[in-house]
């Protein structure tokens, strides 16, 4: 059962770091699993949190918020915030009993091919673990 | 969707039978509508998880219905017609959909289709007798308490426990006749005065027709259930009538003129709860919460200054005033204000005065067609003469100088 | 020690008499503050008559409305011009300076004054009258500086009930003659201002004594057995849908909320409406979908919304027409969140909320 289920994670990935990150990796031929879902964004700043419960509501087994690290956002501060509004959402979620595990934040540049298979790779098998995303069966939402 | 019965068209009705109770018989036909493929989807309250609620449910897998589906719930959490909205604002509904709902969430359907809130298309309109519901805020307060206070309410059919308006309502049920209190449905289901564990089931336009003929039910004019119900639903009819115009004449004399619009509506905290979940006041963003009624510090003070005082915020008049000039035409004294309002102010039965009257005057019925125009939203060259402050027929003579 | 002026008569009336005489005067053009209007309901309202002033009521235990959410539609479109005197208690005030912070209001013109709050009833009270009838119990508890009975759970829990931002803070909590001194501690320049020429004895003293800190004690407790009651953490998506499911979507939790400022709400707007095809898609996973939707999602969001600058006022729960015990959730989660970045809201006017600042080097622990 377990071996069969791949989960489907919505990836927000900035356009300027993670998602050329995710490039990188594929034009290395860098292996890593088909869970993710990529959405560009402009910039980590630009998710909304209501984009990741909307998300995590309407069935996705996980999201990823990526960008650029601290410091290097295309726009400069955008990633700090991104940073506090996770951290709240995050905290929101611990709060309330909801699986805070299957969200996360990674930054990760344009030149970490490398590190985005792994980040992925490494969050797959976490939500393989955890088995698909309960919500995506409730009718009363 | 057709208009119901003409004038002298005899009404038609089918027996079903099935259940232990009648509310289990309709969802046994319910069920039924579904595995035979009349439709794909059903649309009908649900109770929820905690068992204190029951909102509606757009239903495809039949097992949600197993012991949860409620044709005929103890409250009205929701109004019907803001589901249906909800559903289908956007377009037609993705695929064929049955909507079972009571009489007053089927007439603001129809109003909201009026107002291009609502498509039709793809809804099968289902209405079921209705003995009223509880005070919503009861209900959650004990919900054990309200379904056995319910369950009497079902055996008397109507009892001091449903809400104010619910116990003056006269339009409970599908058009007897052509009496002229008509309702666009496509499917009536009758419970009055037939023995509990049966009901009936009234087409009343060709798809409510087809329908039946699909279930290979036939449906007979005449008949001992058909007239049995219709006796009862008559009887009924007309003392609730009665109650309504008895009712009305006491709450005119408590909430006519300023001074009574004020002390009704004095507690009220501007929360606007009661026109968010009126099924009829559909905006998205109300007049009086936008921008148009923010004003400057000094517009306050200056108020204020001319009265000695002013309350804050002030216009709460202006509101429920206003509230009722939009919506009072299209009002189909469902009762949802009341029961959102956290202030117990009797929203609905001051409402539904006032639609009564207005509705009267234009000669106008919510929801008793799809063709016939809101009176607000069409006119006649000459009417209403008594209004205007002008001799009478002089409009008719200006028209002739332009002329 | 901080300066205070008592006056020989009781709280309430000398609270009056000193606004009334104000108005008088000219020293404040008008006053803000709590009325019993003549049908009996009790309002906030903006009065400039003097006269006016005898059917204030400026500390009746109900909160109509949050009054940081009224002053702030009342600043809206700019400061008054005032003076203007409000009376007002402390999470409404500490709402007004969240709503000034986002720039929907302001604090100029106006001379605040509030007092060490003992609480107030739930709005049904005031719905159905029973709070007449609660008066003397209401009272003899301040005086006892115990914490009152009945009151609404999330002031129980209040730990904020020492006002922040005040011109002038009445005493009231555990003052043993609240109804024959009226002991009003002058915290600016603007409040020592106002009680010029009204007489009474100006002394010096403390407002934090040492019963005030032993009721505090008391408060925070009762916050821990809400918490405890409340069991979040162990909620889970199953129990927030039992909680929510009996919502019937009226958002008067969202309108009587000072920190819901939207003119029109994310969760009204365009964006989140569900297209047929979202209806198609949302039935085929889960076999059935409530109408209207995303109930779950309007509470979670309106947390992330809120919860950084929620000040347990307790309004959402008053209007809550289903009871659901929405500033039970709100103050505890908001709080959680409020932690992390060491904030209180509406503390002080000059710090920034936190999401709309950051620091470079902080939360590492965060990222994965
Ligand atoms: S005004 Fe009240 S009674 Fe009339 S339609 Fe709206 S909610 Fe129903
Ligand atoms: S629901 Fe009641 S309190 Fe709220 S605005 Fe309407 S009448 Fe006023
Ligand atoms: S006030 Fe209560 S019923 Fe209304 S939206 Fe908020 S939680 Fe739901
Ligand atoms: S969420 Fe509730 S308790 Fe918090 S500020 Fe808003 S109304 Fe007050
Ligand atoms: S929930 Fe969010 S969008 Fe809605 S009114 Fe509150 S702050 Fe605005
Ligand atoms: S541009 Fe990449 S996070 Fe801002």
């Amino acid at each position: 059962m377990e071996e069969d289920f791949m989960p489907r994670i919505i990836g927000f990935l900035c356009k300027w770091c993670t998602y050329a990150g995710a490039d990188l990796a594929g034009v290395s031929r860098i292996q890593y699993p088909p869970s993710i879902l990529p959405i560009r964004v402009m910039c980590s700043s630009r998710v909304d949190p209501l984009f990741v419960i909307s998300s995590f509501l309407r069935g996705a087994d996980a999201v990823l918020v990526a960008g650029c690290h601290p410091g290097d956002c295309h726009y400069q501060r955008g990633n700090y915030y991104t940073r506090r509004r996770y951290a709240v959402l995050r905290k929101i979620f611990e709060e309330l009993g909801l699986e805070a595990d299957r969200l996360r934040l990674s930054w990760i540049s344009a030149s970490e091919g490398r590190r985005f298979a792994d980040v992925i790779t490494d969050y797959t098998e976490r939500i393989k673990k955890k088995g698909p995303n309960p919500v995506k069966k409730e009718v009363f939402l | 969707m057709s208009d119901p019965k003409k004038e002298g068209e005899g009404l038609k009705g089918a027996a079903f039978s099935g259940g232990k109770s009648s509310l289990e018989t309709v969802l046994g036909f319910l069920k039924r509508t579904l595995a035979e493929g009349c439709f794909d989807a059903l649309l009908l309250p649900v109770k929820a998880p905690g068992g204190d609620s029951f909102p509606y449910v757009l239903v495809q897998d039949k097992a949600l219905l197993e012991d949860r589906g409620s044709p005929l719930p103890p409250i009205m959490p929701v109004q019907g017609g803001k589901a249906v909205s909800s559903l289908t604002r956007r377009g037609k509904a993705p695929r064929k959909v049955a909507a079972l709902m009571r009489p007053c969430e089927v007439r603001a359907t129809i109003e909201l289709f009026k107002l291009a809130q609502v498509d039709l298309e793809n809804i099968f309109l289902i209405s079921i007798d209705c003995p009223g519901v509880l005070p919503v805020k009861d209900f959650a307060a004990d919900p054990e308490k309200g379904m056995a206070a319910f369950g009497e309410v079902l055996e008397k059919w109507g009892d001091r426990k449903v809400r104010p308006v619910c116990q003056i309502c006269h339009r409970f049920t599908a058009p007897l006749s052509d009496d002229g209190a008509g309702m666009v449905v496509d499917l009536h289901i009758g419970l009055l005065g037939i023995e509990d564990g049966e009901v009936l089931l009234i087409p009343y336009s060709p798809a409510g027709e087809e329908i039946l003929a699909k279930l290979d039910l036939v449906p007979a004019a005449g008949g001992d259930i058909l007239s049995a119900w219709r006796d009862r639903a008559n009887e009924l009819t007309k003392k609730r009538g009665e109650e309504r115009r008895r009712a009305q004449e006491e709450m005119k004399s408590k909430v006519r003129g300023l001074n009574n619009l004020l002390e009704t509506f004095d507690k009220c905290i501007n929360c606007h709860n009661c026109m968010r979940v009126c099924p009829v006041c559909y905006c998205r963003l109300c007049y009086f919460d936008s921008e148009a009624v923010k004003h400057p510090p000094d517009d306050y003070l200056r108020r204020a200054g001319d009265w000695g005082s002013i309350r804050f915020l002030p216009d709460t008049i202006l509101f429920q005033v206003g509230r009722m000039s939009h919506m009072s035409l299209s009002c189909v004294s469902c009762g949802t204000c009341e029961d959102a309002c956290p202030m117990d102010i009797p929203v609905a039965q001051v409402f539904s005065l006032v639609a009564d009257e207005a509705q009267e005057y234009f000669g106008y019925l919510p929801g008793r067609s799809t063709d016939e125009p809101i009176p607000l939203a069409t006119y006649k060259e000459e009417e209403l003469e008594e209004v205007e402050d002008a001799p009478q027929g002089a409009s008719s003579e200006t028209k002739e100088k332009d002329g | 020690m901080a300066k205070f002026l008592e006056l020989d008569k009781g709280t309430e009336a000398g609270i009056r008499e000193l606004l009334g005489q104000s108005l008088r005067n000219g020293q404040v053009k008008a006053v803000f503050a709590l009325r019993r209007t003549t049908n009996g309901a009790v309002n906030y309202s903006l009065i400039t008559d003097p006269q006016m002033m005898e059917e204030a009521v400026p500390l009746f235990p109900s909160m109509p409305s949050n009054a940081g959410q009224l002053l702030s539609r009342l600043t809206l479109k700019g400061p008054v011009e005032g003076p203007v005197a409000v009376v007002v208690r402390p999470c409404e005030l500490r709402a007004l300076v969240e709503l000034v912070k986002r720039e929907q209001g302001s604090l100029e013109g106006f001379l605040f004054i509030s007092f060490t709050c003992p609480g107030v009833y739930p709005l049904k009270a005031s719905a159905n009258g029973e709070i007449e009838g609660k008066q003397t119990q209401y009272w003899e508890a301040v005086k006892s500086g115990k914490v009152v009975p009945e009151i609404r759970p999330t002031c129980r829990a209040c730990e904020h009930f020492i006002p922040y931002n005040a011109d002038i803070t009445i005493s009231l909590v555990g003052n043993k003659d609240v109804d024959k001194r009226c002991i009003l501690f002058l915290n600016t320049a603007k409040g020592a201002e106002l009680v010029k020429g009204v007489g009474g004895k100006l002394s010096e003293g403390e407002l934090e004594t040492a019963e005030l800190h032993a009721h505090r004690e008391e408060r925070l407790a009762e916050k821990k057995s809400l918490y405890d009651q409340g069991q979040l953490s162990g909620l889970g998506m199953d129990g927030l849908i039992e909680i929510f499911s009996r919502c019937i979507g009226c958002r008067g939790c969202r309108s009587a909320c000072p920190i819901c400022y939207c003119n029109l709400c994310t969760f009204d707007s365009f964006d989140y409406e569900y297209e047929p095809s979202t209806y198609e898609e949302e039935l085929k996973k889960r076999g059935g979908v409530r109408i209207p939707p995303n109930t779950i999602f309007y509470h979670l969001g309106r947390l992330t919304h809120v919860g950084i600058s929620c000040v347990g006022c307790g309004s959402c729960t008053d209007v809550c027409p289903v009871d659901i015990p929405l500033s039970a959730i709100f103050l505890q989660v908001g709080e959680a969140v409020q932690k992390i970045f060491d904030y209180i809201p509406g503390k002080d006017v000059e710090e920034d909320v936190p999401l709309a600042t950051f620091e470079e080097v902080e939360l590492t622990e965060i990222e994965e």
